[in-house]
């Protein structure tokens, strides 16, 4: 059988038939767990970029839990951010905000307080940066520099200075030895913020 | 085979794979993730685990079709099998540990190309039974580890100041002023260079000595 012409095309057929369909079952299986993951990196962003909620040391259960209890999905009233509402109260936006990075798409949320302006926390939940550089984002000590920063009004509400630059109310620091990833950042943190401004149509439009 | 062949042959395959034949520095292979994984401890030793994985399965599963697989069609069976287990490391990580799996990105997947999985199972899983081949897939990959985590921990301590994300000593400190190269791909290659060479250098004395 073996010195058959139709063999290799045979056995080929067999082999592939075997082990795909273990790695279907496998995926599968493991189907549900990696979607309940990526949601769950999504609502941790969510909830490290509003204030208030807690950060890295919360539970994927007590994340999820604050995710469903206290954010809202958005809406036309919040330019298509999520909302933390406090006693029916807006209490701060968490705009989503994506785009290319040096290597691959970047995306995460911005959060603002309820006076539009005071950044309350930034949060990533997807990124492919170099690994000790780019990524470093995701690190608090890049992160934290934007809590309390007042966002400037007119094209740049954010604005990247370069590491030992003195900063404004509105300027972090970039990223030492990224500046791809950081002036990639800048844009997409900046696109977000303003397209979120114009949908709440607020002041603060780029003339 | 007697016990005693059984054994030195093993002790054969453990020492080729690790020293006298290791894939990085005397058969130069899968240095494409040598450079690529490298600069963070905790990466490399995920990658590497994988690759111990992949690896020593492979091999002994390609050994185990061998006595079945046409000759002219072998490459591509090894490659669907090796292929096989890299999807299901890639599964695991992003169920189980999805953190971890967007740290080492396409690397995983990137197992399949390996050189050195491909080269193991044609030059030893091809032709022999599949506990050796298992054992010999293994080792190499556990050859290739050691020196990938050698790579690694300098290149994360020079650039970086940590060791597997802890902070080292000095090295941290605002007086150790920080090699960012080392963590960029130039960094990879010279100190793929430097070990190679460190490695080789040693080889070669022993292997004078007794003759």
């Amino acid at each position: 059988m073996r010195e058959k012409k139709w063999f290799p095309i045979g056995y080929m057929f067999v082999v592939s038939a075997f082990f795909s369909s273990i790695i279907i079952a496998f995926a599968r299986v493991t189907q549900v767990r990696v979607e309940a993951n990526e949601k769950l990196a999504f609502e941790r962003a969510v909830v490290t970029a509003l204030p208030e909620l807690g950060g890295a040391e919360l539970t994927n259960a007590q994340v999820h839990q604050r995710f469903i209890e206290q954010v809202s999905e958005p809406d036309p009233s919040s330019g298509g951010a999520y909302a933390l509402k406090q006693g029916g109260q807006v209490v701060a936006y968490a705009v989503p905000m994506s785009g290319q990075g040096f290597w691959a798409p970047i995306a995460g949320v911005i959060g603002v307080a309820a006076d539009k302006q005071t950044v309350t926390g930034i949060a990533f939940y997807q990124q492919n940066e170099t690994p000790g550089l780019g990524a470093e984002i995701t690190k608090p000590a890049f992160r934290n520099q934007f809590k309390g920063k007042q966002l400037a009004s007119g094209d740049k509400p954010i604005d990247m200075k370069r590491p030992g630059a003195e900063l404004g109310a509105s300027d972090v620091h970039a990223v030492t030895g990224a500046t791809q990833t950081s002036t990639r950042l800048e844009r997409i943190i900046n696109e977000a913020l303003r397209s979120w401004r114009s949908k709440m149509g607020q002041e603060g439009q780029p003339s | 085979m007697s016990p005693m062949q059984t054994e030195s042959t093993q002790r054969k395959i453990i020492m080729e794979g690790l020293w006298r034949n290791n894939p990085i520095f005397k058969q130069v292979l899968g240095i494409c993730s040598t450079l690529a994984v490298t600069n963070l401890v905790m990466n490399t030793i995920v990658m590497c685990a994988a690759l111990v994985f992949t690896l020593a399965l492979s091999s002994m599963t390609v050994s185990i079709l061998r006595g079945y697989t046409p000759r002219n069609i072998r490459m591509m069976v090894e490659t669907l099998i090796i292929a096989f287990y890299v999807i299901i490391v890639d599964v695991l990580l992003k169920a189980y540990w999805p953190q971890m799996s967007t740290n080492l990105g396409p690397y995983v997947g990137l197992i399949i190309t390996n050189c050195i999985v491909m080269g193991r199972c044609e030059a030893y899983g091809n032709s022999n039974p599949p506990g050796v081949a298992f054992l010999d897939g293994a080792f190499n990959a556990l050859g290739y580890s050691f020196v990938l985590l050698i790579i690694a921990t300098f290149r994360e301590i020079l650039g970086m100041g940590t060791f597997a994300g802890l902070a080292v000593p000095y090295f941290s400190s605002p007086a150790w002023d920080k090699w960012i190269i080392m963590v960029m791909p130039p960094g990879a290659f010279f100190m793929l260079g430097i070990v190679v060479w460190i490695f080789r250098s040693i080889q070669v004395e022993k292997e004078d000595k007794p003759k």
